[in-house]
């Protein structure tokens, strides 16, 4: 793990904000997304950051962080 | 041993968590209501007639934001003299005693606003702002008295432990627990001072039908007089915790007491002298005086930003201690798995958005954009409904076992709660805030027109309601996780393995504050005399425009009226009076 749990648990629950309002930012430069493709993005998004989180890291133990 | 709050003042500590019992019985309740009123209004779905929308909504606003935020935090004042002081309350007696007179006027005001969901003639679906023309049954504004009356008394009891410390420690500092106890006391001093005179001289005669009428904007003024400063005696609490208890958390030490005191000094003076702004869109109030009310306001922001400094600086050295490095890096060095600490973060920063959406409230001319709509309610969500209730649940997680001398029942179910209401406020709040933009009123049970379709500029309006329905379910979850925890630890048997009773040691601690800091007098003179400079024209004009009763003053019995008339010549002295006092107390400690 590159961060702690609780970290990681943190950085996925702020991801409810930033889809939430990238949708509001997104219409502005006229990229309307609807809200499945929302869902999607966020989904996908978490998914990048668990693997990023729990890809073990070189010259680390599984159990460090 | 552990040298828990309740090994030390075992006393002391079943009045704190009373007062905790009864806040999260009020927050159930209200909570309760919270989801029933998002699911009627979203057309979810309505088992009420919506002509009980405004019975739900008075209970949901009166239970949530004065029942369960002031119990609450006079259990979080009474913790911190007793801590900060290190000596029981003068009197235990006397601690119930307010104590139980809070309960009887939450009672005795929750009665009339239940018997409004009955066919009694008794109501008071009045709203938390119970300003005319609504007219609640008279309990309703009784039991509010007492209960206002109750808390004046817990700020007795707290000066009194002062007095008496300072007997026998006259060259030492306030700690600083107690002076930011002492300063939002004296604030709420002032701030009450307006309800009180809306209740007594005007609602409830007016309730009684000893008088015939009122004059609305009159009590409106009166109210907002309270109805702002109020705030901060939700705010001043969880900002206290965010200066006492978050830096100890984070492994590390308050940045600067004499910053903390600036700021609570800031809050005294200024907090009452600008209620005005809640009343940008009423006609009948000089547009100069709304400009005065908005130029205080923005220099509230001044605290709050010297706060947000004072805590990330806090929080940065705590986790430098604990070994974090790099410029952003440290953050992951933070105690992220605590609830305590999470919760307290998550809500500091939901309140940095909210300080946001406020300054589009306070700008007197964007305020027309979004007075009275959906926004407004997305706003105080994040502040009263986030930065204080998310505050007030994490810190519950370290006051718990220091009252109950148990052990919290589940940190992770505790970790959970926290970040769940993160989450579920984003949505609702974010659904809220939109739909304000679009015009969506609040206080509405059924926000839809025919002939009429509100526009979304992004997504529908069906997809923000949506989006408030699931904010507001994911909410509830996070309620009913926390009521499991407070349950749980109550059911746990005693722990003698608890952390000890203590609050974060300062980097730059009160020797380096200037002495004048302390001095309590010239803060709340200068904060009467802000008062009256930014009160007494407006309310002179209301009434002279209005009357003190509406226009129809000639009505009243003639007894009744010299009688008020000579009460108003009498106050009108006593306030000139007392401004020129302040004025002379201000010159006599600066010079
Ligand atoms: C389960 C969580 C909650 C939900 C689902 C919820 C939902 C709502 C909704 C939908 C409204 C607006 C109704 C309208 O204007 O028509 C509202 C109003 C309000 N809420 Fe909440 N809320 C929750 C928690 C809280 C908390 C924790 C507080 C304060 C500590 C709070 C304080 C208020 C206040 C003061 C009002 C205004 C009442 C009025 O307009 O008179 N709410 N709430
Ligand atoms: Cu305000």
């Amino acid at each position: 793990m590159r961060i702690s749990k609780g970290a990681l648990l943190i950085v996925i629950a702020f991801i409810a904000p930033l889809i939430v309002e990238l949708r509001t930012v997104l219409a502005w430069v006229n990229v309307e997304l609807t809200l499945l493709e929302s869902a999607v993005l966020g989904i996908g998004l978490i998914g990048v950051i668990l693997v990023w989180a729990l890809w073990p890291q070189e010259g680390t133990s599984e159990s460090a962080g | 041993m552990t040298n828990t709050y309740i090994e030390s003042f075992p006393a002391e500590a079943k009045v704190v968590r009373a007062a905790f019992y009864s806040s999260f019985l009020a927050l159930a309740i209200g909570g309760l209501f919270g989801i029933i009123q998002t699911l009627h209004r979203t057309g979810y779905y309505r088992f009420m007639d919506s002509a009980d929308y405004y019975t739900v909504l008075t209970a949901h606003g009166v239970l949530l934001a004065i029942t369960f935020t002031i119990f609450f935090l006079v259990g979080v004042f009474t913790w911190a003299t007793t801590t900060s002081l290190d000596r029981p309350v003068e009197d235990i007696r006397f601690t119930w005693a307010w104590y139980g007179l809070m309960v009887l006027g939450t009672v005795l005001t929750a009665i009339p606003i239940f018997a409004g969901f009955t066919d009694s003639e008794m109501s008071a679906s009045v709203l938390f702002t119970f300003y005319a023309p609504l007219q609640g049954h008279p309990l309703f504004y009784f039991g509010l008295v007492l209960f206002v009356v109750g808390t004046w008394l817990a700020g007795v009891d707290w000066f009194r432990s002062w007095w008496a410390w300072k007997q026998e420690h006259p060259d030492e500092r306030i700690p600083l627990p107690t002076f930011m106890v002492l300063t939002t006391t004296l604030m709420w001093y002032i701030a009450t001072l307006g309800v009180a005179a809306a209740i007594l001289l005007f609602l409830l005669p007016w309730s009684l039908g000893l008088v015939e009428s009122v004059n609305p904007l009159l009590t409106r003024t009166l109210f907002w007089f309270f109805g702002h400063p109020v705030v901060y005696f939700w705010l001043m609490p969880a900002y206290m915790m965010w200066y006492v208890l978050l830096p100890k958390i984070s492994g590390g030490k308050l940045f600067s007491d004499p910053l903390a005191r600036v700021v609570f000094v800031l809050f005294l003076i200024l907090s009452v002298p600008t209620g005005i702004h809640h009343q940008y869109l009423d006609p009948g109030i000089a547009e100069g005086f709304k400009f005065i009310a908005m130029t205080n306001t923005m220099f509230l922001l001044l605290p709050s930003l010297l706060t947000a400094f004072t805590v990330v600086a806090s929080m940065e050295h705590g986790a430098r201690q604990r070994g974090g490095t790099g410029y952003l890096g440290w953050l992951k060095a933070l105690p992220w798995r605590d609830p305590v600490f999470a919760g307290m973060a998550l809500a500091g920063l939901m309140f940095a958005a909210a300080g946001f959406s406020g300054m589009i409230n306070a700008g007197m001319n964007i305020n027309y954009l979004v007075h009275n709509t959906f926004w407004v309610v997305g706003h105080f969500h994040l502040t009263v409904g986030t930065a204080v209730a998310l505050t007030f649940m994490a810190v519950t997680y370290w006051f718990l076992p220091q009252v109950t001398g148990k052990a919290l029942w589940s940190r992770s179910v505790a970790l959970g709660q926290v970040v769940l209401w993160f989450v579920g406020m984003t949505f609702m709040s974010n659904a809220m805030h939109r739909g304000g933009l679009l015009g969506i009123p609040r206080r509405t049970a059924e926000p839809q027109y025919e002939g009429f379709e509100f526009e979304a500029a992004v997504g529908s309006v069906g997809e923000l309601d949506a989006q408030i329905a699931l904010g507001g379910a994911l909410l509830t979850l996070s309620l009913v996780l926390f009521f499991a925890n407070v349950v749980g630890t109550a059911l746990n048997s005693r722990s003698d393995d608890l952390p000890a009773n203590e609050y974060a040691d300062t980097l730059s601690g009160p020797s380096d504050a200037p002495l004048v800091l302390d001095n309590l007098k010239l803060w709340t003179a200068i904060a009467i005399v802000l008062v009256i400079f930014a009160y007494s024209f407006p309310l002179l004009s209301i009434i002279e425009r209005g009357g003190l009763f509406g226009p129809e003053l000639t009505e009243l019995p003639v007894s009744i009226g010299l009688g008020l008339e000579y009460l108003w010549v009498t106050t009108v002295s006593t306030v000139t009076a007392a401004g020129e006092t302040a004025i002379t107390i201000i010159a006599g400690v600066s010079s």
